[in-house]
């Protein structure tokens, strides 16, 4: 790619950046939007931006969405950007998702799963019809939502934390055994994909993916260009403790939590070469936030990509180069975007081209002609 | 009540920074605190287990601030204090870690900053019962389901 550096346009940038900050104040008599506002009311937006600039920081998750206007790729870019500036304190040790303190839990495999199935907060049984009445909300009744709800619901006895539905599946043996990997994680913040790379890097290069396109990736395996066919074996949404050794005592403490999504696939069974039994196959996502279509998404074509690794791929999504490196939503925005800067080198030597082609094949005709 | 220091963290963090401050600047008034280390703020790669094969990944970066001190009380009494913590503030880490010098101690000021945990272990109870509400609401009861056709069942 060939850019050609021009003079004269900094007083248009300047423009377009005030001419922003216009179209995005204009019209409003009202008070600007504070983050918390975003925070909470567009918590499932907040949500996109948290998992896809891989970084929990929901509040700088909300600046973002108010400086780029609800551009959720330019403000997951922007969460990027802000993490670059910031030293790398540590790496956390392994954390287990069972302490998570669910708001959501289900499973469409089992109608009884241990613990118990738990909507939460959820549009799936909603009417897509507009609520009309959200239009001019009342703030008195706005502020009454939340409180009502809390008196009318009563308090109950519930554990802070839940199994795993899989482990049932698993103690009887008809999930494959675990075999935890002894390498390290892939840090794909600091080392490049390079193909093949671990089941590690894929995760990981997939919790910070963009939801659409990994939505995509995945789409095309369930319509038919593949053949997971997965059943949820579990959903499940909450605020997973953050431990991490206190600096004095070095004891595991809590330091924070995180609100995340996971998702377990089950999938088609396969027999095995050898005299082991056949089990079903599994596929695992998970991210940052509240993102349901994101983790289901991750987890078949996590399945997808194991197949592939282990098979050879019969189809994109179980392509891990195909896959990994068209997910990302700031590597692809600014591949598009960039079309947006000035090629007119390029350009001017394509046109230079075409004209010297053309004249040659006209030189010819009349050449020929003649 | 006397809660095990390992939640002494947790509960601060649930209270408001600026009362952690004021508490942590009162007693630095009347203590000796040293910094062993300037408190500093960053980022901490989280390492998930995956829940298929527990094979551990990146899920993402956190915002951490740590903050470790020492504090000496006017009779001579020291103790180590530390914080490590889910947030960007550093200021606010160094805070808790002097609170948690002054508790783990038993120095001059760890009454009202048990105080304060305590409060702050109440916010979290209290958001915990809040979201359980999210799920008491919500809980399938799949009993009446059994009773009837399960032909539409899928």
């Amino acid at each position: 790619m060939s850019y050609v550096a021009i003079k004269g346009g900094k007083a248009a940038i300047d423009g377009a950046a005030s001419a922003s900050e216009y179209l995005r104040s204009k019209g409003s008599l009202d008070e600007p939007l504070t983050l918390a506002m975003i925070e909470e009311q567009l918590r499932l937006l907040t949500s996109r931006v948290v998992s896809e600039g891989g970084l929990y920081h929901p509040r700088l998750a909300a600046l973002a969405l108010k400086q780029f206007q609800g551009d959720t790729l330019e403000a997951a870019f922007a969460l990027r950007a802000y993490r670059s500036t910031k030293p790398r304190l540590l790496e956390s040790p392994v954390q287990d998702t069972a302490n998570m303190r669910c708001i959501r839990r289900i499973s469409s495999a089992f109608k009884e799963v241990p613990g118990g199935q738990y909507l939460g907060a959820t549009y799936d049984y909603a009417l897509r019809l507009l609520q009309l009445d959200l239009a001019n909300e009342d703030p008195a009744a706005f502020k009454a939502v939340a409180k009502s709800f809390l008196r009318d619901t009563p308090e109950t006895e519930l554990p802070d934390n839940f199994p795993k539905v899989i482990d049932s599946l698993r103690a009887e043996g008809l999930l494959p055994p675990v075999a935890p990997s002894r390498a390290a994680a892939f840090d794909i913040t600091r080392d490049p994909l390079v193909f093949p790379v671990p089941r590690s890097a894929a995760l990981a290069t997939m919790a910070r993916a963009e939801t659409g396109g990994l939505l995509a990736m995945a789409y095309s395996n369930m319509r038919g260009y593949g053949d997971v066919h997965p059943t949820v074996a579990e959903l499940r949404v909450g605020y997973l403790p953050v431990m991490l050794p206190h600096p004095v005592t070095g004891e595991l403490m809590e330091a924070g939590e995180v609100l995340v999504t996971e998702c377990e696939v089950v999938a088609m069974y396969e027999g095995t070469n050898g005299d082991e039994l056949p089990t079903f196959t599994l596929g695992y996502g998970a991210c940052f936030g509240h993102n349901e279509v994101k983790a289901i998404s991750m987890a078949i074509l996590d399945r997808a990509l194991q197949k592939g690794m282990q098979d050879g791929p019969t189809n994109p999504s179980e392509d891990p180069e195909f896959v990994l490196l068209h997910v990302d939503g700031v590597d692809s925005m600014g591949f598009a975007s960039h079309y947006k800067m000035p090629h007119y080198v390029t350009f001017q030597s394509d046109m230079d081209r075409l004209r010297t082609t053309q004249q040659k094949m006209q030189q010819k005709e009349s050449e020929a002609t003649t | 009540m006397n809660l095990p220091r390992k939640e002494w963290a947790a509960a601060l963090c649930a209270l408001p920074a600026s009362e952690v401050k004021h508490l942590a600047n009162v007693l630095s008034g009347e203590l000796e605190v040293r910094d062993v280390a300037l408190p500093h703020a960053g980022l901490g790669l989280l390492n998930l287990r995956d829940g298929a094969f527990e094979e551990s990944y990146f899920i993402g970066e956190i915002p951490v601030a740590r903050a470790e001190v020492i504090v000496r009380s006017a009779g001579g009494m020291e103790e180590r204090g530390g914080a490590l913590i889910v947030d960007d503030r550093a200021q606010f880490a160094r805070s808790i870690a002097i609170l948690d010098a002054v508790m783990a101690g038993k120095l001059p000021g760890s009454v009202p900053a048990m105080t304060l945990v305590q409060r702050g272990m109440e916010v979290r109870q209290q958001k915990q019962i809040e979201r359980k509400k999210l799920l008491t609401a919500t809980r399938v009861d799949f009993s009446l389901l059994g009773q009837e056709d399960d032909e539409d069942e899928e």
